[in-house]
């Protein structure tokens, strides 16, 4: 992934920020990562001010999502993003403990990226997360426009 | 439909049924009747017996009439010889003369009966032999061609007072037997005026009993229709509640489930924080024991000193690992169970002998290396969900096959029993067996029985309670500790299809 990509998580459980960042790192990425506990001020930093994504344009971002958010849900972010005309093309990765069926084709339906469930087992988070630094290290982003 | 709830209010039928019984006025209506019957006889018979009475007296007054006749023409006999001296007076004479005698006689035995008669007759026939004797003694002058000694002797003897009084006291005879006339006559007329006052009044009570016992009836069968619709109105509310009792039932159960999968849910995130931080502990202390080892080495130590606190390590962060690791096999027993809840069953033909065969062939292998076998009976095809039936008996098949005693060779037996609407399978094993005291417990989520020395969580009987009690069945245990172990899976021959609700799991 070309340096100046920035990853931008939003995740309310700090532990399982740190968790992630850790093993991202562990997988080589030194990208920045610009971490949000709640929804508001990730898209508040997403959209800007007036939420039209304005400002966001010319930044190459990765989103990783969760969707057990305590102000919003993840999925509402997720159609933002896809709905609008700055970010839409900003690969997003939600990254969630729900397994369930219809949650993961919804998120699909929206335009997700991928879809990750957070395994319990640690080893498999792990494994999980540094395969996902893995494929962040290959994948092209665009810069948004 | 508050009408109907309040209409299931308890009421005192009993007591509104507890009104004099028509037994009983039946009784008093025959008892009446018998009254008026022998108050009817006796009148009768006492109507007869007046009439009698009345008969007696006139035939009394007749022969007193007669007898006025005889004396009269005795009388007149006499003075028709003594006037005529013709043979034919003297023989009218003696003929009627011959019936006075009878006719006394008569009179005598019809008033045997009454004394004040009695003695007038009997003055009266004192008179009457004077009369005749008098009358013979002028017709004997007369014979002896004695006329004139005869009308003397007529004339002479002729005391008219002798003849009125015999007069009077025949007149008083019969004055006395007409009152007696006059007396029974008004008996006689009493004793009919009684009998048809009795027959009337005796008709009218019987005719009121009628009326109130008809009444009464009435009433009854009102009560009695009453209390059938009070019935069938308490019928109406039961089905009613018991429909919202079971709607409440049904909200509950899937306020649990989604309950239970919420808290799954979110038991799931601390842990991985838990299991994730442990892990990176974990790696910490390897590097801090290197570090360490690398600083004793630096210092001359021996690198042996360390090995307790590392033990110590191991030991703290081994139980911190499995209790995370059961905790996550649990949380996700809950959510499984939890899901399975959700699920909705789609209820096709299932061929239960197919099924278990199915479920034997998947066990072949386990099954040939402990020696044991399982024997199908005669299964019936029912209507059900063919994974919840799977997912049931695979879990008491497993369980047979995992609970089976070491030194016996394993036999399980599954057989069904009919019954209308219901079949029961019995999966008869014979392995370890349950304790008495654990068999409840078997069914409850995470509790096991028994020596623990088999994997598991004590999810499998928790999962397939209920999966049995969705289906509307029900699921026992009967088992002896050393001999094996029976359970009986009863279901609906045909599952309901439900309605309303969605799979969210």
């Amino acid at each position: 992934m070309v340096e100046h990509v920035t990853i931008i998580m939003i995740e309310d459980d700090e532990g399982h920020a740190r968790l992630i960042e850790k093993n991202i790192r562990r997988a080589g990425v030194n990208n920045e990562i610009v971490a949000f506990r709640d929804g508001t001020s990730a898209v508040n930093f997403l959209f800007g001010a007036d939420g039209s994504g304005r400002e966001s344009s010319g930044r190459a971002l990765l989103v990783l999502l969760d969707l057990n958010l305590p102000d919003m849900t993840g999925v509402e972010i997720l159609g933002r993003i896809k709905q609008n005309e700055h970010l839409k093309r900003s690969p997003v990765v939600v990254l969630t403990t729900t397994d369930d069926k219809v949650e993961i084709q919804r998120c699909y339906d929206l335009g997700a990226n991928v879809y990750v469930t957070k395994p319990v087992n640690y080893e498999n988070f792990a494994n999980a997360i540094r395969q996902l630094g893995l494929f962040f290290s290959v994948i092209q982003v665009p810069e948004t426009d | 439909m508050t009408a109907t709830l309040t209409q299931t209010a308890p009421r005192p039928w009993a007591h509104r049924l507890a009104t004099p019984g028509p037994t009983l006025l039946l009784l008093l209506g025959f008892a009446i009747l018998v009254a008026i019957s022998a108050s009817s006889i006796t009148l009768i018979h006492r109507a007869r017996s007046d009439a009698e009475s009345v008969a007696h007296t006139l035939r009394v007054m007749n022969a007193v009439s007669q007898l006025q006749v005889l004396i009269r023409r005795t009388e007149s006999a006499e003075r028709g010889y003594l006037i005529t001296g013709r043979e034919g007076f003297a023989r009218f004479y003696e003929q009627s003369k011959a019936q006075t005698g009878p006719t006394l006689e008569q009179i005598a035995t019809l008033i045997t009966d009454n004394p004040e008669q009695q003695q007038r007759l009997a003055e009266a026939r004192t008179l009457i032999a004077e009369r005749l004797a008098s009358y013979e003694q002028s017709m004997a002058l007369r014979t002896a061609g004695d006329l004139e000694g005869a009308v003397a002797d007529l004339r002479a003897d002729r005391t008219e007072g002798a003849m009125t009084r015999l007069g009077t006291l025949l007149v008083e005879m019969k004055a006395a037997e007409t009152e007696l006339l006059d007396e029974r006559t008004d008996a006689s007329h009493d004793s009919t005026v009684w009998l048809t006052v009795v027959s009337l009044a005796g008709l009218a009570v019987v005719l009121a009993l009628g009326a109130l016992a008809l009444t009464l009836n009435r009433r009854q069968i009102d009560a009695l229709k009453a209390a059938q619709r009070e019935l069938e109105a308490a019928n109406q509310g039961l089905e009613k509640r018991v429909a919202e009792r079971t709607a409440d039932l049904k909200e509950a159960n899937d306020e649990i489930q989604s309950f239970a999968y919420i808290v799954s849910h979110d038991l799931r995130s601390p842990l991985v924080n838990i299991m994730g931080f442990t892990s990176e502990i974990e790696a910490m202390r390897g590097d801090l024991f290197e570090r360490l080892a690398q600083l004793r080495a630096q210092a001359g130590d021996a690198p042996e000193a360390d090995a307790e606190l590392a033990a110590d390590f191991e030991e703290a962060l081994g139980f911190i690992k499995t209790s995370i690791t059961r905790m996550d096999r649990l949380i996700h027993a809950i959510l499984a169970l939890s899901r399975e809840g959700r699920k909705e069953f789609v209820p096709v033909d299932v061929d239960m002998g197919q099924l278990f065969a199915n479920l034997r062939d998947s066990m072949t292998h386990q099954l040939h290396e402990a020696g044991g076998e399982i024997a199908i009976k005669r299964l019936p095809v029912i209507q059900s969900d063919r994974l919840a039936l799977e997912q049931i008996f695979t879990n008491l098949l497993d369980n047979a096959f995992k609970y089976r005693r070491d030194d016996v060779p394993l036999r399980v037996e599954v057989s069904a029993v009919d019954t209308p609407g219901f079949v029961t399978f019995v999966i008869q094993d014979n392995g370890r067996g349950i304790d008495p005291k654990d068999r409840g417990r078997v069914f409850e989520l995470f509790r096991r029985s028994g020596r623990q020395d088999r994997p598991g969580e004590g999810i499998g009987l928790a999962h397939v309670r209920a999966l049995v009690r969705r289906m509307g069945g029900l699921i026992s245990l009967d088992s002896k500790l050393g001999e094996g172990s029976t359970f009986k899976v009863t279901v609906p021959r045909r599952l309901p299809t439900e309605t309303g609700k969605k799979d969210h799991g």
